[in-house]
């Protein structure tokens, strides 16, 4: 098992990730605040810190607007990028969603995956459907169980 | 100008991603930083020497504003924080290291390595445990290999 591996330079939050960064009081919430640390944190000799992304879809889900004032920590504890579903990625989802079987939300995961950055790390704790995801995705894109 | 309070700058920080003018300033580099910074941008690692101080400087700023956000998220939720194993778990998740799921082995490697480095970081628990890893491995006795 050598050390060190290669970092993601992508990770993408689901939407268990962000309920579990959003309570205090979720059993995943400190498995979730250990993944922000790390993604916050570089190697050394890594080029810049991952993109942490969540997808629109997700953030609907999960109950996560960032205008309320109890967001403001959430959104700086995430320092995740909002990953807007355009028109084109809407069918990237579909065609994931049919060859997938995955719900609308994680098949909008599953497109960020794709147009991301590799290696990309999806945090979530369904990790059967993002394997599946991950399997129809070129490059390396991990499931980071939470 | 009264001193900034974290908050400040987390409303900031949340504003990082919107279009904005441009301040033109002048930073004093030391001549060979400005050199290697010259010939990095030639040798591909940004597209500008500009792009590479922004985004240096963003990098530095997001890792502060997270620092900050965390130890107020941990102020006032002490029980939120995680354990350094939990911390090393969630790295090699990150990087798709097989340790991510040897809770267990993690677990010793940092109950063991923080009694003799009480600053070790994640990555010294995961070498750490890679070592006890290759100990507990089954070795071929010398009498049957004979």
């Amino acid at each position: 098992m050598p050390r060190p591996r290669e970092r993601a330079e992508s990770v993408i939050l689901d939407c268990e990730a962000v309920q579990a960064l959003m309570s205090a009081t979720h059993p995943k919430h400190q498995a979730v605040i250990a993944t922000m640390m790390n993604a916050a944190n570089p190697r050394p000799g890594q080029r810049r810190l991952p993109r942490v992304i969540v997808p629109v879809a997700v953030r609907v889900e999960a109950g996560w607007d960032r205008t309320q004032p109890g967001s403001a920590l959430v959104n700086v504890l995430s320092h995740a990028t909002d990953w807007p579903l355009t028109a084109s990625r809407a069918d990237e989802a579909t065609t994931l969603r049919v060859a997938t079987g995955v719900s609308v939300v994680d098949a909008t995961v599953g497109q960020a995956a794709r147009e991301s950055t590799k290696p990309v790390a999806i945090v979530t704790s369904d990790t059967g459907d993002m394997h599946r995801l991950a399997a129809h995705i070129d490059g390396i894109v991990r499931v980071a169980r939470l | 100008m009264s001193k900034p309070k974290p908050q400040d700058l987390f409303d900031l920080l949340a504003k990082f991603d919107d279009v904005s003018e441009s301040t033109v300033t002048s930073t004093r580099l030391p001549t060979i930083l400005h050199d290697a910074v010259r010939v990095a941008v030639a040798l591909g690692m940004d597209t500008s020497a500009n792009d590479a101080t922004n985004q240096a400087l963003r990098d530095r700023v997001d890792s502060f504003a997270l620092r900050l956000a965390l130890d107020e998220h941990f102020r006032e939720y002490p029980e939120a924080r995680p354990s350094l194993a939990q911390v090393a778990i969630a790295a090699a998740r990150l990087d798709g290291d097989p340790l991510g799921e040897e809770v267990e082995l993690v677990t010793q490697a940092a109950e063991e390595i923080i009694e003799r480095s009480p600053d070790a970081k994640p990555d010294d628990v995961l070498i750490y445990a890679s070592a006890l890893a290759r100990h507990r491995q089954p070795r071929r006795s010398r009498t049957s290999a004979a």
